[in-house]
């Protein structure tokens, strides 16, 4: 991180700006695309077979919101993850597009297929509904749809999953002591979480895709002026919970799968993970939270299923609310387990990779600060840039996380606390208290500027 | 020079033993039909709300229905567009990851333009395009509707165009800081000049073309407005850009310019303005024809779509003069200190393999091992109260033990103590000691 310019998002900080986008994203793309794909192939298809024109047509409507929302928000969230981490973590990105260049590359030609498929079943959806032969060569792009969409999905999962256990079977995926590293591709992509992930997040997307579609139907049919359209609702919202009633328990065996095989030591951070730090001992608010979301899940697929007719708007959007809390947090304790790596005991999360730190310790993180000011990188004799120089070293190590005074602020974490106290507590990162942050790198100069600034941040403007 | 360079990424570039010019082709091809997509898009989006007025004006809802026809092209090259943009990105970021990125960060947050301005630009767009019959009889609410989504997309090159020119000029890394400073110099005015009428001249093209199909099918009326007006765009857009075109290799900074001098790169511009010549003359000399073949709009077709491949060669052309320095020292500079910091990181690994095993069974040790020293002093207050604090504040083993596993607060700070990663014996093991610091003083 110390050798690129520098970015500062003040107040919410760089992790909220990235998790803004993030969510979305794995909203849209899990609940539209990945799994939206499946349920609009599958409406269609059975809507077909059951010679039921009025669900057929229905089914197009629930096709055009989800048309426009996967091929908007969706896809272009998803560039911006790549475009928020290169502001976030250049080197942590670089290296990963290292990694995982051509599968990249491949997932951008599937992807190809995924947008043009969907544009053409969307595109020609009113002109073949008139025929047989043209409702099953929809039904057919419906199906190539939805194979390119869990396509993608594959590699970028294998990405994730590799951030977290980088390793083959204990195979490393590089040896750190060569440069330029020697990457063995097959150990990076063939890593313990990948296929586990994948399981759950395919089932799971489906799931949540069935929610959104029962949602979307409700609200279609219930407001729309087509009488046929409120007819085809509770036949749809039936075969969709049918969808749920098979994928809910499957993801929930896979989610378990998933679990087993994440490392003790990442394990140990899910309940701050889960609670944030403010609440991390509170066990039976997040049991509670977590039978919440299963009860509104599992309550409402029942009711959807069995009387569908009678299910009323709030459970379906209960529902969705359910899912949306299942995979922010899935996205937040698979994100902030990792801590205090962003890749594996192979880079930390402010994106300095482990084997520099030595070398850093030595020479000081500042030396190499490149787009840094020289005022700004070495305390003079007299102290009076002490602060400057805390500040640069906060701004590359600690903003990843940090925000001075806004969200996981400095300020407020530091309140009360004396300079000794400060500087004895960055000595001993990661430490007992927070085994999700990574270790001080720099000189001792250096931490005592750090210390000195995060102090000041307290008694700036305070008359003494 | 005053060059201001990150490392590059100290791993293998994937290039599979290829040679850089051929990800140069890779990228030049995905990079031409990406910006053919944003031409049309540009073009396009334009193109549906200045018909749809003049429908109203004329009260000929045949321009109408032109108007609705070109909303399909805006759909499918907003999408396409997107998509084709992200392949020149990878290849670049993959190949020339410290200049890619160190430009994004120059101009961010600006940059994130691109993500949430694109959005709401593709949200009006399907808005304008699904509430066409809807809104038929609010034209006014429509056509705004229409106006705000071509202002959303004619925001996006400016972005675009910045990094893209900070991008290609790395001496400017070390003076430029804000996006504005890179948006308002000639280079991207230039730039972006070139590109708006290259956008407005291919779809003209590309009007001209359609409207000959659609005559061809029987689609007479409409097919003969969107041959016209194509007619229109291409001529009064295509003289402008055959001076600007050029020129364009000289508005770089000096020392790429003058390398380019050096290649054939140079001459490709030229040659490009003059395949223009030969196609505006031809569209010219078919002014006064209603209808015209599919096979003539084909020719100029092909000509434009050269000349933009040609425009797209120089700009690779640029990037290859300019990279060729800053590239060198970079790796120059990477080389020196990945070595530096890979000695130190040996010597390093070292030391921990010759230092003796952790005593666990001494509690201080453990103490250490633990990190209780993050917060703990035995003599004086940091984070947290000493260990002489806490040993003259209790006297019991198990409610220090309870501390440690479950987390206090309030006992003595407003500070809290989380819950510590001890088992049931280390924690007694440090309450014992903890405690018998009491009775060593």
């Amino acid at each position: 991180m110390f050798d690129y310019p520098i970015f500062e998002m003040p107040f919410i900080g760089q992790r909220m700006l990235m998790a803004i986008n993030a969510i979305i994203h794995v909203f849209v793309s899990h609940g539209g695309a990945v799994g939206g794909s499946v349920v609009l192939a599958a409406m269609a298809w059975w809507a077909n077979k059951k010679n039921d024109m009025q669900a057929y047509n229905l089914t197009y409507k629930v096709v055009m919101v989800f048309f426009i929302v996967s091929t908007s928000v969706g896809a272009l969230t998803g560039v911006g993850m790549w475009i928020h981490a290169n502001i976030l973590s250049p080197n942590a990105i670089g290296g990963l597009i290292r990694v995982f260049f051509w599968k990249w590359f491949i997932e951008w030609i599937v992807f190809n297929f995924e947008v043009v498929l969907l544009l053409l079943l969307f595109m020609t959806w009113k002109k073949n509904q008139t025929s047989e032969e043209g409702r099953k060569k929809t039904i057919r792009l419906g199906v190539y749809y939805a194979i390119s969409s869990w396509l993608t999905m594959v590699i970028i999962t294998a990405i994730l999953a590799f951030m977290l256990t980088p390793n083959f079977d204990g195979q490393p995926w590089v040896d750190p002591e060569i440069y330029p590293g020697n990457v063995d591709y097959n150990n990076a992509l063939f890593n313990p979480t990948w296929w586990p992930s994948l399981a759950f997040r395919t089932f799971t997307s489906i799931a949540f895709a069935a929610a959104l579609a029962i949602m979307w139907t409700w609200i279609i049919a219930t407001f729309s002026k087509n009488e046929e359209d409120k007819e085809a609702k509770a036949r749809l919202i039936k075969f969709l919970a049918g969808i749920m009633m098979i994928t809910v328990p499957i993801s929930a065996i896979f989610g378990y799968w998933y679990y087993t095989e994440i490392p003790a030591a990442a394990l140990s951070m899910i309940p701050t993970a889960v609670m944030t730090r403010a609440f991390e001992d509170r066990f039976d608010l997040m049991y509670l939270m977590a039978i919440g979301v299963g009860a509104s899940i599992i309550i409402t697929t029942i009711i959807a299923y069995f009387s569908p007719k009678r299910m009323p708007y709030l459970a379906a959007s209960l529902m969705v609310a359910g899912f949306l809390v299942l995979w922010g947090y899935e996205e937040r304790v698979r994100e902030f387990i990792r801590k205090p790596f962003l890749i594996y005991n192979y880079m930390y999360s402010n994106g300095i990779r482990t084997t520099d730190v030595p070398y850093l310790n030595k020479v000081g993180i500042l030396k190499h600060a490149i787009f840094l000011d020289e005022s700004k990188k070495v305390v003079n004799e007299d102290k009076s840039n002490i602060l400057e120089v805390g500040k640069s070293i906060y701004q590359i190590e600690c903003r990843i996380c940090h925000t001075e005074n806004g969200i996981n602020g400095l300020k407020g974490l530091t309140t009360g606390w004396s300079h000794d106290a400060i500087r004895n507590r960055l000595n001993n990162l990661p430490g007992g208290g927070t085994p999700y942050m990574p270790p001080f790198v720099g000189t001792e100069a250096e931490k005592d500027a750090l210390a000195a600034y995060i102090k000041s941040l307290n008694t700036k403007g305070v008359i003494k | 020079m005053n060059w201001k360079l990150p490392f590059d990424i100290p791993l293998i570039t994937p290039t599979l033993g290829l040679p850089l010019e051929f990800f140069s082709i890779l990228g030049i091809i995905v990079f031409v039909v990406h910006i053919c997509f944003i031409y049309m898009l540009i073009g396009a989006s334009t193109a549906s709300v200045i018909y749809n007025i003049m429908g109203v004006f004329k009260k000929d809802s045949n321009y109408d229905k032109f108007a609705y026809r070109m909303t399909n092209y805006t759909t499918v090259s907003e999408n396409m567009g997107a998509l084709w943009g992200v392949a020149p990105l990878l290849v670049i970021s993959v190949l020339f990851t410290g200049f890619f990125y160190t430009a994004i960060l120059k101009i961010s947050p600006h940059i994130l333009h691109i993500i949430y301005g694109n959005i709401i630009a593709f949200l009006l767009s399907y808005a304008y395009k699904f509430s066409w019959h809807a809104l038929q009889n609010h034209k006014g609410f429509h056509i705004a509707i229409g106006l705000s989504t071509v202002l959303a997309f004619f925001t996006l090159p400016f972005i675009f165009m910045s990094m893209s020119n900070l991008y290609m000029q790395p001496e400017l890394f070390a003076s430029i800081n804000n996006i504005w400073e890179i948006m308002f110099t000639p280079v991207t005015g230039f730039r972006l000049l070139n590109f708006f009428l290259t956008a407005f001249m291919a779809t003209g093209i590309v009007m001209i073309f359609i409207g000959a199909r659609w005559v061809k099918r029987g689609d007479t009326e409409i097919g003969k407005i969107s041959i016209s007006q194509g007619k229109k765009w291409f001529l009064l857009a295509t003289p402008l850009n055959i001076v600007v075109m050029p020129l364009l290799p000289f508005v770089f900074t000096a020392r790429i310019s003058e390398a380019l001098m050096h290649t054939g790169f140079i001459y490709l511009p030229f040659i490009a303005s003059l395949l223009l010549i030969v196609a505006f003359l031809y569209v010219l000399s078919k002014f006064k024809d209603e209808v015209v073949s599919s096979q003539s709009a084909f020719r100029v077709v092909a000509l434009v779509l050269l000349s933009i491949f040609l425009m797209a060669t120089t700009r690779e052309g640029v990037r290859v003069v300019s990279f060729a320095e800053p590239l060198a020292l970079q790796a120059q500079a990477t080389e020196d200190f990945m070595n530096a910091s890979l000695t130190e990181y040996k010597k390093y690994k070292e030391e921990m393999a010759n230092k003796p095993a952790l005593d666990l069974n001494n509690p201080a040790v453990l103490a250490e091992s633990k990190g209780c020293f993050s917060c703990h002093n035995v003599d004086v207050k940091l984070v947290g109260p000493s260990f002489k604090e806490v040993s003259t504040k209790n006297s019991e083993v198990a409610v220090l033990v309870k501390s440690m596993i479950n987390g206090i607060e309030n006992k003595y700070d407003v500070i809290p103590m989380p819950p510590q990663d001890v088992s049931e014996d280390e924690a007694k093991k440090l309450a014992t000691w903890i405690l018998e610091l009491k009775e060593a003083k």
